[in-house]
C-alpha cells in the first residue's frame, strides 16, 4: 500500500515536472522578444526591464526555467497584460464559478447515468438496453455547443422558461443562480452522462455475473436488493476512476459551455485571454489546468486504493 | 508503408504457421455477416460515404457560390432557391453546409493521420524495446494527456495563430498520445505471440519484426480507433472554429456558421439547425461505423 502510494506520487511529480517544461517551452515558441510577450505590446521600456529582471531573461535557458518554476511554486504566475491583476488572483476569482458549474454537471450526469446504466445492465439485451445505448451514443456524438444553442432556442427563445445567458452569484440570489445554471450544467453533463452510462452498464454486467451475486440471489434476496446492496457498490468503483479521467473533458466542455451561456468562469477567461493575446494569463491557466488534472487523478487513485481492499493489501492495482 | 505491411503479413505468417493465415479471411467474412446484422452500423457507413461524396463533389452539388453575399436576401427563411435559408450576409446556407463538409472532413481525417503518424512509430518503438525509452515515452504521454484537449488546442493556437491548418495540427498533436498508448499496449501483447517469436527464431531483425509481424496484426485495432476518433476531431475543429480559433471567415465551416447563427436565434433559427445537424449526424455515423468495424475486424466475438 505505502509502496503503491509512493510510486504513484513519484509518477505524478514527474508528470508535473514535464508539464512545466512543456508550458515553458510553449511560451518560448511564441515569436518575438520574450519580455515583450510577457509584458504586452504597449509596455514601456521600464516595464520591459522589470520583466527582464524578474524572469532573468539574460540568463541561460535552464536557469530561466528554474527561476520561472520557483515563482510558479510560490503562486506567482505573473500578471495579466490586460488587467494588470495577478494571474493567480484572476484565476481564483473565476474558479468558484466553474467549480459550481462542474459540480452541478457531475450531479446531473450521475443522476442520469447510474440509473440508466444499471437498468441497461439488469435488463441486458432488451429494448431498455438498446434505447439506453442509443441515447448514450447520441450523447457522445452531439456537439455540446450545438446542444447548448438548441436548448437556448427552445427553452429561452421559444418557451421563455429560463434566461438564455448570464450569471448571478449563488450567495446573492440563489434562485436566479440556479435558473442560470440549469442549462449550462445540462449541456456540460450530457457527454459525461453518456460516457458514465456506458461504464456503469459494463461494470454492472461484469459484477452481476460474479459468484457472490449468485450466492446472494440463492440466499433468497430479492432482485432489487441484490442489485443495489451488492452489485452497485462494487460496480461503481471503476465509474469513480472514469469520473477522474473525465475531468479533462469536463474542463474542455466548460470552455465551450461558458462561452455559449456567457458564464464568467475559468473557461471564458482563457478564450478572452487568447483573443487579447494575454500570454501570461493563457500560460497560467494552461499550467493550472493541467496540474490540477494530475492532482485530481492522484487523489482519485489514492482514494480508490483506500476503497478497494485488493489494492490496499497487495500494493498494486 | 502500412498497406504494404498488411499485404505482406498473411504470407509471412503462412510460412511459419499455416492455420494463422487461414483465419483472417474466414474471420473477415464472418465479420461482414455480423456487421450486416447490425443495420445501424450499415446506416452509419452509408451516411459517412454520403458526406464524403458531398465533400468531394461540393462544386457540382452546391451550385450557388458559398461566398457570394446578397444584400437583398439577408436571413431569409428556407425556400426552394435556398433550401436551408440564407445567413446574415445573404449567403446560401445549403452551399455553405455542403462546402463545410470539406473543411470538417479535412480537419477530421488529416488530424487523425497526423496523430497516427506520430503515435504509431513511437508506440511501436516504446512497446517493442521497453526499458528507458519506454519509461520516457510513457511519462511524456502522461504529461501530454494532462492537458485537457481544448486547453491544449487553445494553447497551441495561441502560439501558432488561428487557421484551419493550425487547428488541424493542434487536434492531431492532442490525439497523438492516445495512439502512442494504444500502439504500445498492443505491441506489448503482440510481440509475445508465437508467430512473432517464430519469425524471430528464423532470424528476422527488429525492424522487419515490427513492420511485417507486429504492425499488420495491430492494424485493425488502430483502424477501429481511428474511426472513433475522427468524429472527436471533427467536433474539435467545429468547436475551435466556433470559438474563432480555427477556420477564419468567410470560409464556410460548420463551426463558424454556428458562431454566426448564435446572434440571430430569434430572427433566423434555421441558421443554427443545419450546420449543427450536419456535425451531429456525421459524428454519430462515424461512431456507428466504428462499432460495426470493431465487429468486422475483431477476431474476438462480442
Amino acid at each position: 500500500m505505502i509502496e503503491f502510494l509512493v510510486r504513484r506520487a513519484c509518477i505524478s511529480a514527474i508528470t508535473l515536472g514535464l508539464i512545466t517544461v512543456i508550458v515553458f517551452a510553449g511560451v518560448r515558441m511564441i515569436p518575438g522578444d520574450p519580455a515583450r510577450v510577457m509584458a504586452g505590446t504597449d509596455a514601456d521600456a521600464a516595464g520591459l526591464e522589470e520583466i527582464r529582471a524578474k524572469y532573468g531573461l539574460d540568463d541561460p535557458i535552464p536557469v530561466q526555467y528554474l527561476r520561472w518554476v520557483a515563482l510558479a511554486l510560490r503562486g506567482d504566475f505573473g500578471e495579466s497584460i490586460r488587467t494588470r491583476h495577478s494571474v493567480a488572483w484572476t484565476v481564483a476569482t473565476k474558479l468558484p464559478i466553474t467549480i459550481e458549474l462542474a459540480c452541478v454537471a457531475i450531479l446531473v450526469a450521475l443522476a442520469l447515468a447510474i440509473p440508466a446504466g444499471v437498468l441497461a445492465a439488469v435488463r441486458r439485451n432488451t429494448a431498455w438496453d438498446v434505447v439506453a445505448s442509443a441515447v448514450s451514443l447520441c450523447g457522445v456524438s452531439i456537439p455540446n455547443f450545438w446542444l447548448g444553442i438548441m436548448l437556448i432556442l427552445l427553452v429561452s427563445v421559444r418557451l421563455g422558461w429560463l434566461p438564455a445567458s448570464g450569471f448571478v452569484p449563488l450567495l446573492e440570489d440563489p434562485v436566479a443562480n440556479v435558473k442560470r445554471m440549469i442549462m449550462p450544467a445540462l449541456v456540460l453533463g450530457t457527454a459525461l452522462a453518456a460516457v458514465l452510462m456506458r461504464q456503469t452498464r459494463n461494470a454492472m454486467i461484469e459484477v452481476l455475473s460474479a459468484d457472490y451475486i449468485r450466492t446472494a440471489r440463492s440466499k433468497g434476496l430479492a432482485g432489487f436488493a441484490v442489485v443495489v446492496r451488492h452489485a452497485l457498490r462494487n460496480g461503481l468503483i471503476p465509474v469513480v476512476t472514469i469520473l477522474g479521467l473525465q475531468m479533462g473533458a469536463l474542463m474542455s466542455g466548460a470552455v465551450v459551455t461558458e462561452s455559449i451561456f456567457v458564464v464568467p468562469g475559468f473557461g471564458r477567461l482563457i478564450v478572452e485571454a487568447v483573443f487579447t493575446r494575454d500570454y501570461p494569463l493563457v500560460q497560467g491557466v494552461v499550467l493550472i489546468t493541467a496540474s490540477s488534472y494530475v492532482l485530481i487523478n492522484l487523489l482519485v487513485d489514492v482514494s480508490y486504493s483506500f476503497l478497494n481492499p485488493r489494492i490496499r493489501i497487495r500494493g498494486r492495482p | 508503408m502500412s498497406l504494404d505491411a498488411s499485404r505482406g503479413a498473411p504470407v509471412a505468417a503462412a510460412l511459419v504457421l499455416p492455420p494463422a493465415a487461414a483465419a483472417p479471411a474466414g474471420g473477415l467474412r464472418r465479420g461482414w455477416r455480423r456487421m450486416l446484422r447490425r443495420p445501424a452500423s450499415v446506416a452509419g457507413v452509408v451516411v459517412v460515404l454520403v458526406f464524403i461524396a458531398l465533400a468531394v463533389g461540393a462544386p457540382w452539388i452546391a451550385l450557388t457560390d458559398p461566398l457570394r453575399t446578397d444584400w437583398s436576401q439577408i436571413r431569409k427563411a428556407p425556400t426552394l432557391a435556398h433550401p436551408f435559408g440564407t445567413d446574415d450576409l445573404g449567403r446560401d446556407n445549403f452551399s455553405r453546409v455542403v462546402w463545410g463538409s470539406r473543411i470538417s472532413m479535412q480537419a477530421g481525417v488529416f488530424s487523425i493521420l497526423l496523430a497516427m503518424a506520430i503515435g504509431v512509430p513511437v508506440g511501436l518503438a516504446a512497446g517493442y524495446h521497453r526499458g528507458a525509452l519506454d519509461q520516457l515515452v510513457m511519462r511524456l504521454t502522461d504529461a501530454w494527456l494532462a492537458f485537457p484537449f481544448l486547453i491544449l488546442a487553445i494553447g497551441l493556437v495561441t502560439i501558432m495563430g488561428p487557421s484551419l491548418t493550425n487547428a488541424t495540427l493542434a487536434i492531431g498533436l492532442g490525439a497523438a498520445p492516445t495512439y502512442i498508448r494504444l500502439t504500445r499496449g498492443l505491441t506489448l501483447s503482440t510481440k509475445e505471440e508465437d508467430y512473432v517469436q517464430a519469425a524471430r527464431a528464423l532470424g528476422a531483425g527488429d525492424l522487419r519484426l515490427m513492420r511485417r509481424h507486429v504492425l499488420p496484426n495491430i492494424f485493425s485495432a488502430l483502424l477501429v480507433q481511428a474511426t472513433v476518433s475522427i468524429p472527436t476531431a471533427i467536433i474539435g475543429e467545429a468547436i475551435l472554429s466556433f470559438l474563432g480559433l480555427g477556420v477564419q471567415p468567410p470560409t464556410p465551416s460548420w463551426g463558424t456558421m454556428l458562431n454566426a447563427a448564435q446572434q440571430f436565434l430569434e430572427s433566423a433559427p434555421w441558421m443554427a439547425y443545419w450546420p449543427g445537424l450536419a456535425i451531429f449526424s456525421l459524428a454519430l455515423s462515424f461512431n456507428l461505423a466504428g462499432d460495426g468495424m470493431r465487429d468486422l475486424l475483431d477476431p474476438k466475438d462480442y
